[in-house]
């Protein structure tokens, strides 16, 4: 370890790495709960020059290692396992901005809504927004495929990234997809993202930028009961009006939310609210506010209402984003859980995740994308005690397998990492595990990428025979 | 997801794990309107996935659509059209063509402007890769990021990675109005309609730019003609029109003139696509219309993609000249060849540094390459 941190330092300096034990426990975990693994040792270059040189010592010894962002994630998958870690946050330029193409070529530590704030003066603004996207950052966000509420209507990172430069584990530098104009051969771009940093390490982006709608109305409508909601969420979507987002909050997240600084105004009495956000040129845009208003009725709103002014719309807002800090206050410890099912099959999905909870006795708050499907039961815990933590895996597993059941997917924006391996073979046949490691292998054939993440290793028949590759990677 | 295997999949893998054990090369066939497009490729055995055929699941409620490869666009269109749905999709060629072929293929049309490629619409999708391995990636739900992206890999590879036999693509609702104009424009017509559409805030379903002679073909006006497509509620698409109007004199043509688009050029043509940033649309089609005025046929450009296809015949087409004309269009910029006689396919030029990356990929799963051999190049 001394030989490699020495030719580590030669790169970026003493001061840019940490070794000893109390300096890499603020990397022992990311935003998930419940895991807590420790790197061996953290490096973190200043300049992509110094990120290559760094990824070429790592291959040239062998080195297993870990690439993070903002370590905002919520699948454990930025955690290092005793291998290095390589932080990347120090990547902070915004390149370029092609205001004409409505483009930004961006490092990857670059913060999300840092360059929205930079292509503001242009009219645009990068669309994908997770809720951390105050902290989160592109490189991330590419390596997780990042959604978030807006990505209803304007899709996810997949949909805004144009070309990536990335560093494979061997050292290579590569361009994937073609920055101007179209390229014929494998779509190596869409392999890349969301491959949760198991394929290479992001040098630069370049994405597109999208441009400021002209108008925004944002809608609050309140409902006694979460079936209710559902209903006014399926004409919506059914009625070709596409939201911008279409968010919904059950009766314990509106309350932790109401008790909390986030305070947004929501009705505490409510059994369900709908966060509706209808954006573009004017032209029209009132005629659809009138129909989603209508849905809402239609299916039994008590009350529906238009946010007055930016102010009052950015507190809607915030309440909605922040409603995983407000049910902190409630809880020493919150898992966010990520799922998705088919849009129809909410209402029953929904019933059965409360059933699951009463069942063992946990409190779960649902705070979701309803508009695409996209599930985050929430439960807050106390991870210390280990009835109460044991009882919370087994509802999460359970409800895991019922977003399964019900022809769903185990994540729709948060990753595999490692929380959610346990449930790949649920989802994906054996052929088709094999086929996800097939892939792996071509980009990071001695799986020193980011070990151990997204699959799981006895689904690798190469894994399974070759111990030293294993040994190496595990340590 | 539970894998539900189509008696037909597993014969497609036996035939596979067949071939390869003989190492007999195979080529995948579908409904036959593209095939190799015309690649220079070694004699095979086809592989015929045409009996793949029908509607797997569709709950308009999701707005999510599963069909088997060989399943036609225009299946999926009137499967649709009950519920006020559509695929938002419009490759060009036949509506014969299949679901399977569009993806493997990654073929659009001037939709693409607003809805994107293939890439963008599919949500899932089975195939067998060259070992005989059927592989399910993806899912049947709108947002999904579990595992590794097999869908955008096998989406565009032409069948190299393994017979796509199954997809699952995401649906919209159809506008509530959904007009079509036309209108002349003179000088710098990309320039003038890429300006306008990156400073309009009404944006188009689809905005092509049409060649003089493809616009008298499809009896839109005279000279270089835009098609603007408008989708959404009535006071939208009546202010939308309006803006339309700025450009010039706009007139309504009927809606049908986008299957005409899609159907006008013969298998036997020549077609490539150049394409560049979106501020140098000009200019591509400039190149665009120097190539024609040489060769014959047309041009079309869907200018907020910043690419310009040409389609040229080729019948009696002296090849020496079309090669010269072809390397002259793609000088500097990127072309993708779609349909080209055999012996023009080694002259396009190509400029990928991920050969090397794409070789293992295609090793990896087709490992004694008897996949669609020829292909994407060797």
């Amino acid at each position: 370890m001394s030989a490699l941190r020495s030719r580590l330092a030669a790169i970026v300096g003493d001061d840019r790495i940490l070794t000893r034990t109390g300096e890499l426990r603020s990397y022992e975990a990311d935003g998930l709960p419940g895991y807590q693994k420790r790197p061996s040792l953290a490096v973190f270059p200043g300049t992509r020059d110094e990120t290559v040189a760094v990824v070429r010592v790592l291959a040239d010894t062998g080195t297993p290692y870990v690439a993070r962002g903002a370590g905002t994630g919520l699948s454990g998958g930025a955690l290092a396992d005793d291998v290095v870690l390589l932080g990347l946050h120090r990547l902070k330029r915004i390149i370029s901005i092609d205001r004409d193409n409505a483009r930004a070529v961006v490092e990857p530590g670059v913060v999300n809504s840092r360059l929205t704030a930079e292509t503001r003066r242009f009219g645009l603004h990068y669309a994908p927004d997770p809720s951390s996207q105050t902290a989160c950052t592109i490189g991330g966000n590419v390596a997780e495929n990042a959604g978030g509420p807006h990505c209803l209507k304007y899709g996810v990172t997949l949909n805004h990234v144009l070309a990536l430069t990335v560093i494979l584990p061997d050292g290579t530098v590569v361009t994937l997809g073609s920055p101007n104009g179209e390229q014929e051969g494998y779509d190596l771009l869409g392999a890349f993202i969301g491959s949760e940093g198991c394929f290479g390490v992001v040098l630069d982006a370049t994405v597109r930028l999208t441009r400021d709608p002209a108008a925004i109305r944002t809608l609050l409508a309140d409902f006694s009961s979460v079936d209710a909601a559902a209903q006014a969420v399926s004409a919506i979507i059914a009625s070709g009006i596409v939201a911008a987002a279409l968010e919904m909050m059950d009766a314990n997240t509106i309350q932790a939310v109401e008790a909390s600084i986030y305070a947004a105004g929501y009705p505490t009495d409510a059994a369900a609210i709908l966060l509706i956000e209808l954006d573009g040129p004017a032209a029209g845009l009132e005629d659809d506010v009138a129909r989603v208003i209508q849905f809402c009725r239609s299916a039994g709103a008590r009350d529906v209402r238009v946010a007055s002014d930016p102010a009052d719309r950015a507190r809607l807002w915030q309440g909605r984003k922040k409603a995983f800090g407000a049910m902190g206050r409630i809880s020493p410890h919150l898992v966010v859980q990520d799922a998705v099912v088919p849009r129809t099959k909410l209402p029953a999905v929904l019933a059965t995740i409360q059933r699951i909870a009463t069942e063992h006795r946990v409190n779960v708050c649902n705070v979701f994308h309803a508009g695409d499907g996209n599930l985050h039961p929430n439960i807050g815990y106390n991870a210390d005690d280990p009835d109460e933590a044991a009882r919370v895996h087994v509802a999460m597993t359970e409800m895991m397998q019922a977003c399964i059941d019900a022809g769903g997917s185990i994540t729709g924006e948060h990753g595999i990492g490692l929380d959610k391996l346990q449930y790949m073979d649920r989802l994906f046949t054996a052929p088709t595990l094999e086929a996800m490691c097939a892939l792996r292998a071509v980009f990071d054939p001695d799986r020193r990428s980011n070990p151990g993440k997204v699959i799981p290793i006895h689904s690798c028949s190469e894994w399974r025979a070759a111990p030293s590759v294993r040994a190496a990677a595990v340590r | 997801m539970t894998s539900v295997t189509h008696e037909g999949v597993e014969h497609i893998a036996d035939t596979i794990r067949a071939a390869r054990a003989r190492n007999e090369p195979l080529r995948i066939v579908g409904a036959g309107t593209w095939l190799d497009a015309g690649h220079p490729c070694a004699d095979a055995t086809r592989l015929d996935v045409s009996s793949l055929t029908g509607i797997t699941r569709y709950e308009p409620g999701d707005l999510v659509l599963s069909a088997r490869a060989g399943t036609s666009l225009a299946d999926i269109a009137a499967a649709t059209r009950e519920h006020g749905q559509w695929l938002a999709l419009d490759p060009l060629g036949s509506a014969d063509g299949t679901i399977g072929a569009t993806v493997a293929t990654g073929s659009c049309g001037p939709l693409a402007s607003a809805f994107g490629t293939p890439r963008d619409h599919l949500l899932g999708c089975e195939f067998v890769t060259g070992s005989g391995d059927v592989v399910r990636g993806g899912g049947q739900v709108v947002k999904n990021v579990a595992g590794f992206d097999l869908v955008r890999l096998v989406t565009g590879a032409w069948g190299t990675l393994g017979p796509i036999t199954e997809v699952t693509v995401r649906l919209r609702a159809r506008p509530e109005v959904d007009r079509t104009l036309a209108v002349a424009l003179d000088a710098e017509p990309a320039e003038t309609l890429w300006r306008w559409l990156r400073e309009s805030e009404l944006t188009p379903l689809a905005a092509e730019l049409l060649s003089p002679s493809l616009a008298a073909a499809l009896a839109v006006g005279n000279g270089t003609v835009a098609l603007i497509r408008l989708g959404g509620n009535e006071t939208f698409v009546r202010a939308a029109s309006d803006a339309v109007g700025t450009l010039g004199v706009a007139h309504e043509v009927p809606s049908s003139v986008w299957d005409r688009l899609a159907r006008a050029e013969s298998a036997a043509a020549l077609a490539v696509r150049v394409s560049a940033l979106p501020s140098h649309a000009e200019s591509l089609w400039q190149r665009a219309l120097e190539l024609i005025a040489v060769t014959g046929g047309y041009a079309h450009a869907t200018c907020a993609r910043g690419v310009v296809r040409c389609v040229a015949p080729t019948e009696g087409a002296d090849i020496d000249m079309l090669r010269t004309a072809l390397l002259r269009l793609a000088d500097g910029v990127s072309i993708v060849g779609e349909r080209m006689p055999a012996h023009l396919w080694p002259a396009l030029p190509s400029a990928r540094s991920t050969r090397d990356l794409e070789a293992r990929v295609r090793t990896a799963f087709d490992p004694a390459h008897i996949l669609n051999s020829g292909v994407l190049g060797a």
